[in-house]
């Protein structure tokens, strides 16, 4: 006989409280999760979705990428040693559409490489993004700086950076905007962390993610949110149990006294907590992932199945610990005690 | 024939510096299909008695014998296994599960016992016990909804229904009143005969003595007379 079971049937409601309370929790957690994941991606995507590598920029510029200028010999001298490197450029700026309305934009120019698009000069290849606002292939841009026109060549997928649109253009029209003749930086697929170049600085990836301003400091505030719910919702489950099992030092005084064993009552918490838990994370997973589907195309907001499985197992695991912990006075519950104590 | 004895058993408690012998040897057997009454002034160690006897606390010197076997000298889990099987429990109240019906109560019991019945045999067993104790018609009741006595004679039918060698009862009948705490020993008496139950059982209450076949009296931690 589930013993465990009849006590939950018996007790609806307050089992219900706690389901719901991890089931918020839970919920929270996955969103807020979904969104710093959508933030970056939004800010980095560019940057996140190269494969992995090195980055240089030229060490005077304090890590500062737009600062950057890698001296155009040694860039030179790095491309013709490996291949697959390029060097590259990025930029804010602004792109004016045949009404004059002014788009905001990330200007990504580099030397040729199968990593980011080529475009000849007079041509712009934008984010998806802009397509879903209503912009054409063959639509014409200008710009401020620049003395022609720009001719939308098509569209590509998830090119973000610092929260913009990317719109790739050729380097000799960059120059051209920007009055620069450097390149900021050359990326390495694959490259060696150690392998050093006089005068330049490398990144690895994740290294190069941080030196960008916004990035760093909303990944950082967004994650130590999932990571202080995840406590909390451990602590929750901690003190819920605790309560629950205060109110039961009787009922288990008496168990253990017609001769249940200990360890049969800590299977019975855990199955509590089990069923409880997974009922609750199976449907904040549902709605997570509804609210994925259905979130505004404008909304960053990304859920991977990934990190909704990993963070289920984490709940479950401080669910297991909390309830674990908060159970260690069943251990200590004397069966005398609930006699001597009088009615359960 | 003696299934049960005690042996010189002592108990201290200890209040912080102060230590207090409860009691000071303590020589007891108890007989097969009898029930024996275990009366005295408040205070004189009783129920601590009865519950050393059940295993449910550990006693500080001397020896309870079960079935030639000392107690006091086993494992936590071999008196749990003991406790399980042979003992029975009736206490002041009930104590039953909140969240069980009737019915389930004694299925916990039959499972903590490990007896290792088929479930028709299980129903079969539990519908006797409840005929026995005159609850057959509450099944399905909770204990929430059920009367002092009646509970009383659940908890009853839960001390026996794995039928326990040994039956200890502290104040079965105290939260009963008179008519009630009557049917519930003529209950015991009727369960220790028919199933050659050896009971112990602690009363306060004069009337109730005429059910025992033998009477001890305690004071101050020692059997008088
Ligand atoms: N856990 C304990 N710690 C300290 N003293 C205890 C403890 N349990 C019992 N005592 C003391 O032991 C003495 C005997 O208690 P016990 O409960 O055995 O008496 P009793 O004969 O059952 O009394 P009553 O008829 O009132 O139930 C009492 O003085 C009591 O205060
Ligand atoms: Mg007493």
């Amino acid at each position: 006989m589930n013993i465990a079971w009849k006590e939950i049937k018996r007790n609806k409601i307050r089992f219900l409280i706690l389901g719901s309370i991890i089931f918020l929790v839970s919920l929270l957690t996955f969103i807020i999760s979904g969104l710093a994941n959508g933030l970056s991606q939004d800010n980095a995507a560019l940057i996140k979705d190269l494969p992995n590598g090195v980055f240089y920029m030229d060490e005077e510029a304090e890590e500062t990428y737009n600062l950057s200028r890698i001296d155009r010999s040694i860039q030179d001298e790095i491309l013709s040693k490996h291949k697959e490197a390029a060097a590259l450029s990025i930029q804010m700026g602004f792109l004016n559409d045949e009404n004059d309305k002014q788009r905001s934009v990330a200007f990504v120019a580099s030397t040729e490489s199968t990593l980011f698009e080529n475009v000849k000069s007079g041509e712009i290849v934008l984010d998806r993004s802009l397509e879903e606002e209503g912009i054409k292939v063959g639509d014409t841009f200008t710009n401020n700086q620049y003395s022609s026109k720009f001719v939308v060549k098509g569209f590509v997928d998830q090119k973000k950076y610092s929260h913009a649109p990317v719109a790739y253009i050729n380097l000799k029209d960059f120059k051209e905007i920007y009055r620069v003749e450097e390149m900021q930086l050359i990326f390495m697929p694959g490259g060696d962390l150690t392998l050093n170049i006089p005068d330049l600085q490398s990144f690895s990836k994740k290294d190069f993610l941080n030196t960008i301003p916004s990035y760093s400091a909303e990944q950082m505030s967004l994650n130590m949110i999932v990571w202080f719910l995840v406590v909390i919702s451990g602590m929750l489950f901690a003190i819920f149990f605790y309560m629950m099992n205060v109110q039961k030092i009787g009922l288990y005084g008496i168990l253990k006294a017609i001769g249940v064993k200990t360890s049969s009552l800590f299977k019975m918490m855990w199955t509590q907590m089990l069923f409880i838990t997974i009922i609750a994370l199976l449907l904040s997973i549902t709605f997570s992932q509804v609210f994925n589907m259905i979130a505004p195309k404008g909304m960053p907001f990304s859920l991977t199945a990934t990190t909704t499985g990993l963070l289920s197992l984490v709940f479950l695991i401080i669910g297991f610990i909390g309830a674990t912990l908060s159970g260690i006075q069943i251990k200590k519950v004397e069966p005398l005690q609930a006699i001597q104590q009088g009615e359960v | 024939m003696t299934v049960f004895s005690i042996d010189e058993v002592r108990k201290t408690f200890s209040n912080g510096e102060v230590k207090e012998e409860i009691l000071k040897g303590v020589n007891l057997s108890l007989r097969e299909g009898e029930i024996t009454a275990l009366v005295g002034a408040s205070g004189s160690g009783k129920s601590t008695l009865l519950t050393i006897a059940a295993g449910l606390q550990p006693a500080s010197g001397g020896k309870v014998l079960f079935e030639e076997k000392n107690m006091t000298a086993m494992s936590p889990e071999q008196v749990r296994k003991i406790r399980a099987c042979k003992f029975g429990f009736v206490f002041q109240f009930a104590h039953l599960v909140p969240f069980l019906t009737v019915e389930e109560q004694l299925m916990l019991m039959l499972d903590v016992s490990e007896l290792k019945l088929k479930k028709d045999e299980q129903k079969a067993e539990i519908d006797k016990v409840l005929k026995l104790v005159g609850m057959d018609h509450r099944k399905k009741a909770y204990p929430s909804s059920l009367s002092g006595g009646e509970k009383q004679r659940v908890a009853i039918a839960r001390a026996i229904i794995h039928k326990p060698k040994v039956l200890f009862a502290d104040e079965p009948t105290a939260s009963l009143d008179s008519k009630r705490s009557k049917d519930v020993m003529l209950l015991i008496r009727d369960l220790t005969k028919t199933l050659n139950i050896t009971t112990l059982i602690v009363t306060h209450d004069e009337e109730m003595l005429s059910f025992a076949d033998r009477i001890i009296k305690m004071s101050d931690g020692q059997i008088a007379g």
